[in-house]
């Protein structure tokens, strides 16, 4: 499947800002995409589509705050980027609790608002790298007999092969041979690298 | 550990004992921080660490409610102190008070881990709420 290329989605209300955020962007070297309301972004975001989202916060009809959950509802990761010509502290503070990558005020200076669309993109792509690399590693892991998942689980807790042998009540040469699937279908060098994959996909407190 | 200087170690609020969970204020003396400590009066236990340092050793001991940092650092920036008390200390909350109308301080210091951010004046009654809501 081709990858798709970063864009900048620019979800105002107003003409205007539209317009002239699309030409600064594009002078930057960026894809852009606009939209006139929420739902309009709504209707034609798809979220494995790399970017992020610079949004108005007052917009009639759905606001900027709501549009943003909305996003958190359906599981979205895009950054989003608020600009607002009315800011004030409770309203950057609801945004930033709800996971706003910035809140930037209107005016602003282009330089200002193209670095941070840079460090918004910088770290979507972070975050769907480290996505791939963690869905690679269930992939894998789907591809373990039963047994096989209770070595990995075994060993990556630290248990030497004659300890889980003792666990599992088999001889040590066949936890042995187990392990050695194990290594070879996820694909692991050491028994470090294999702990560290399991870190990576262990669920988060 | 530097002695902190408790400003409302006391039953004031309905009768508590020496181990009532901790309010922990950080920030220069100035009389913002002062009218912090005053806001914050009535609370079981308000400590005002005399170092930075004092105030990170503070936050890792197992009453501590909240931080709320009333004021710029002398010795370090908020959003640097901000960013190694969340490192030490995940799920503390912390409240950061700016100046009115400070949305760009505001924004800094949630990105930097704030929980939240009071602006002072007006909203002591929304501090409070905010330390009695840590406190439960």
């Amino acid at each position: 499947m081709k990858d798709l290329p970063q864009t900048v989605f620019v979800v105002d209300d107003d003409d205007a800002v539209r317009d002239s955020l699309r030409l600064l962007l594009k002078s930057a070297g960026l894809a852009c995409e606009v939209a006139g309301s929420a739902p309009e972004f709504l209707a034609a975001y798809d979220p494995a589509h790399p970017g992020c989202l610079v949004l108005d916060v007052r917009m009639p009809g759905m606001s900027g705050l709501e549009l943003q959950q909305e996003l958190n509802l359906r599981g979205a990761t895009i950054p989003v980027i608020f600009i607002t010509g009315h800011g004030d502290i409770p309203m950057a503070v609801e945004a930033m609790q709800h996971g706003a990558f910035d809140f930037l005020q209107k005016p602003f200076r282009d330089q200002e608002l193209l670095d941070r669309v840079q460090r918004a993109l910088a770290r979507d792509a972070e975050y769907r790298t480290r996505l791939r690399h963690t869905d690679r590693i269930r992939e894998r892991l789907a591809t373990l007999s039963p047994r096989e998942r209770e070595v990995l689980d075994l060993v990556t807790q630290g248990k030497a092969n004659k300890m889980v042998a003792g666990d599992l009540g088999v001889s040590q040469r066949t936890v042995e041979i187990h392990r050695a699937h194990v290594m070879q279908k996820m694909e692991a060098g050491s028994l470090a690298e294999l702990v560290r994959m399991m870190m990576a996909v262990a669920p988060r407190p | 550990m530097a002695g902190p200087d408790e400003i409302d170690g006391g039953a004031a609020n309905g009768g508590g004992t020496r181990r009532a969970r901790t309010v922990i204020v950080a920030g220069q003396s100035s009389n913002r921080t002062r009218e912090v400590l005053r806001a914050l009066r009535g609370f079981h236990s308000v400590i005002w660490p005399k170092s930075l340092e004092a105030a990170l050793e503070w936050t890792g001991t197992a009453d501590v409610a909240c931080l709320v940092i009333a004021d710029d650092l002398r010795e370090e920036p908020v959003d640097e102190f901000l960013r190694e008390a969340r490192e030490l200390h995940r799920n503390l909350p912390i409240f950061v008070i700016t100046d009115p109308d400070d949305v760009a301080e505001a924004v800094s210091a949630m990105r930097h881990g704030a929980t939240a951010v009071i602006e002072i004046p007006p909203s002591y009654a929304a501090l409070r709420e905010e330390v009695a809501r840590a406190l439960q």
